[in-house]
């Protein structure tokens, strides 16, 4: 069993809104995949679908090799899940709040104390064992939440913006605790909106916009999947005219931008390939066009992100 | 890995179900339940004690005074347990489901190995725990009406029976006003609602009925002894659906027929069967709660869509 998430055709509507359309995915076993997507794009629908907490309008969803909808339990028993917003219990101290919950998932009572405490170690709540739950702080009562969906020992994580909310260095904390658990052979499945944090955490990205799955692989991937429109800057001693008289004529060149940019200066983009920019290079040479540089714009993650993102979402 | 289907016995369910472990860890901290408990008796022993003052100053020790005194007594603990058990017993249900949906804790209990039934259960218990508790606390104060003489075991027996099987149907249905609704609000108002129907929405009902039919005979004369018993029948089975009349009405059937089931009466000339309206209260609360509970527990299942 390598695939422990296998999405089919999976559609979920609200009345006349399409939350999700037709998505199909597949997550391997020990994947750390961050799910990507700016507000409203389906993340949270498709992540409750997956948790059996949502009906499907259409298609199916398998965890772990069981249907979500035929077999609830056995799906359950596969995941944590840690929800966008949750709440936790007043009057209840941090040790058994999760003593509820693994007496929930039918943990005995004799394992449960020394699993307790390894899991506040892992969280780094030891020293708030005896405290009561509503007195943490909103990161702590995150951590407290990561370790609630580790009571069972699933297989597979379903984490939704598990850093919201947190400040930078506890979002770095977040990111080494996942690092954490993938280490432990668990397979994470998490939504985000910022692509750059996430980027050096995941094994693979998948991104939704509008109910839809944009892209799904690992970074290089997507990125190389963007190179087919790369944007180039140039530079050249003195006027740029014959240069751009080259460039109009030249195949691959698209949107070539001259104005509010130095007159030294041009911009455009490119969709051939390097063998191909590297003939328009000494093309441009062999002309004596007296080049200064000659460089690819760097795409960083978040113009990925945007540009994969185009603003659908109404 | 297989399966395995998770029925808890109902044995497992009392014992160490989580629910009700969390809600009586929670609800029994700190001194908040012992101060209500020792409030509430410190109040009923008082109340009692200026009824039984009363009497003495007005009759003098023993004599039909006291007997008096005690049939006040009781009747007075019997009414407070009433109140405790129609309105306390679904407040303390409708908040149970709904609370944690508006807290958003209700998904994170969904999505774990929790069985619907084994919540609803575990729900049911932590708040009839402490509702049954002031009712049985109240116990030994009705027992001085023994003392005085104005009550028999039977009395007190059927009584406490009647108001514990009331206890679990009315707590199962402000459970089922929990389940059903969105917020604890609108739950409470629905419990309510229910509640304040059933006690006085009949008897109002009942009333009505009585005012037409007897419009009715006086219109049309005299009725068969047929119509006559069948209204009856209604009468007493309408008031099997209501606490406080079943109570009421089966004491006197007790006092004047000297019968607790069964007993005849002469209608028009005609000897009727007739029955004291107890047993058919146990049995219609009983269905009424397993049916209530069967609806919390498909709710509770519902994947929502
Ligand atoms: N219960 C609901 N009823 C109606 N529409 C809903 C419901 N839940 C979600 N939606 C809609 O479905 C779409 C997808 O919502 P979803 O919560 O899955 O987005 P998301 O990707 O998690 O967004 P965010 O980043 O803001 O959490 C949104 O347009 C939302 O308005
Ligand atoms: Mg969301």
């Amino acid at each position: 069993m390598s695939n422990i998430i296998e999405i089919e055709g999976l559609s979920k509507r609200y009345g006349d809104l399409v939350a999700l359309n037709d998505l199909n995915l597949t997550i391997d076993q020990g994947a750390v995949v961050g799910f990507i997507g700016p507000n409203g794009a389906g993340k949270t629908t498709t992540m409750r679908i997956l948790t059996t907490l949502l009906q499907p309008s259409s298609g199916t969803a398998r965890v772990a090799g069981y249907d979500v909808a035929q077999n609830p339990d056995a799906v359950r028993r596969a995941i944590g899940y840690m929800p966008d917003f949750f709440g936790v219990y007043d009057d209840m101290k941090v040790w058994e709040y999760l003593d509820f919950f693994a007496a929930c998932y039918d943990i005995p009572p004799a394992t449960r104390h020394g699993m307790i405490d390894d899991l506040l170690g892992l969280v780094d709540l030891g020293h708030k064992k005896e405290q009561y739950v509503e007195g943490l702080s909103r990161g702590m009562k995150q951590r407290l939440c990561l370790a609630r969906t580790l009571t069972h020992d699933p297989q597979l994580l379903i984490l939704d913006e598990p850093a919201s909310g947190l400040d930078p260095r506890a979002r770095i904390e977040m990111r080494e605790l996942l690092r954490e658990l993938q280490n432990m052979g668990k397979t994470i499945f998490f939504s985000s909106h910022i692509l750059s944090e996430i980027a050096d955490v995941c094994t693979s990205i998948a991104i939704l916009e509008a109910g839809n799955l944009v892209a799904h692989g690992n970074i290089e991937q997507i990125r190389r999947q963007l190179r087919a429109n790369r944007t180039i800057h140039v530079r050249l001693l003195g006027e740029r005219e014959p240069l751009v008289n080259l460039l109009q004529t030249s195949p691959g060149v698209v949107h070539l931008q001259t104005d509010d940019l130095p007159a030294d200066s041009l911009r455009f983009d490119f969709s051939g390939d390097d063998v191909a920019l590297s003939e328009l290079i000494q093309t441009a040479v062999s002309h004596h066009i007296p080049l200064v540089s000659f460089r690819e714009e760097e795409h960083d993650l978040e113009d990925v992100f945007l540009q994969l993102t185009k603003g659908v979402v109404n | 890995m297989t399966n395995l289907p998770l029925k808890p016995t109902l044995w497992h369910t009392l014992r160490q179900n989580p629910v009700t472990l969390k809600e009586l860890r929670s609800r029994m901290r700190g001194r908040r339940a012992f101060v209500v408990l020792t409030v509430y008796l410190l109040f009923m022993s008082l109340f009692l004690a200026l009824i039984y003052l009363a009497y003495l100053t007005t009759s003098g020790p023993g004599g039909s005074g006291a007997r008096d005194a005690g049939k006040i007594m009781f009747t007075a603990v019997l009414g407070m347990q009433i109140f405790l058990v129609i309105f306390i017993a679904p407040a303390f249900t409708a908040s149970a489901i709904s609370g944690e949906k508006e807290r958003q804790t209700y998904d994170l209990l969904r999505t774990t190995l929790l069985s619907p039934s084994a919540f609803v259960l575990g729900k049911l218990l932590s708040a009839l725990s402490y509702v049954v508790l002031l009712i049985l606390a109240s116990v030994p104060l009705q027992s001085i009406s023994f003392l005085l003489g104005g009550l028999s075991p039977e009395e007190l027996i059927i009584s406490q029976i009647l108001i514990l099987v009331a206890a679990v149907t009315f707590a199962l249905y402000g459970l089922y006003c929990s389940a059903r609704m969105k917020t604890t609000l609108a739950a409470i108002i629905a419990a309510y609602g229910g509640a304040l129907f059933v006690t006085f929405g009949t008897p109002l009902i009942a009333v009505l009925i009585t005012l037409i039919t007897g419009a009715a005979f006086i219109t049309t004369g005299t009725v068969g002894w047929v119509t006559e018993a069948t209204l009856t029948y209604l009468g007493l089975t309408l008031s099997a659906t209501n606490l406080p009349a079943t109570l009421v009405l089966s004491e006197t059937i007790l006092q004047q027929e000297n019968t607790l089931l069964f007993y005849t009466q002469s209608i028009r000339g005609h000897s009727v069967w007739l029955f004291s309206p107890w047993p058919l209260f146990i049995l219609l609360y009983a269905l009424a709660a397993w049916l209530l509970y069967r609806a919390c527990v498909r709710h509770v299942r519902r994947i929502s869509d």
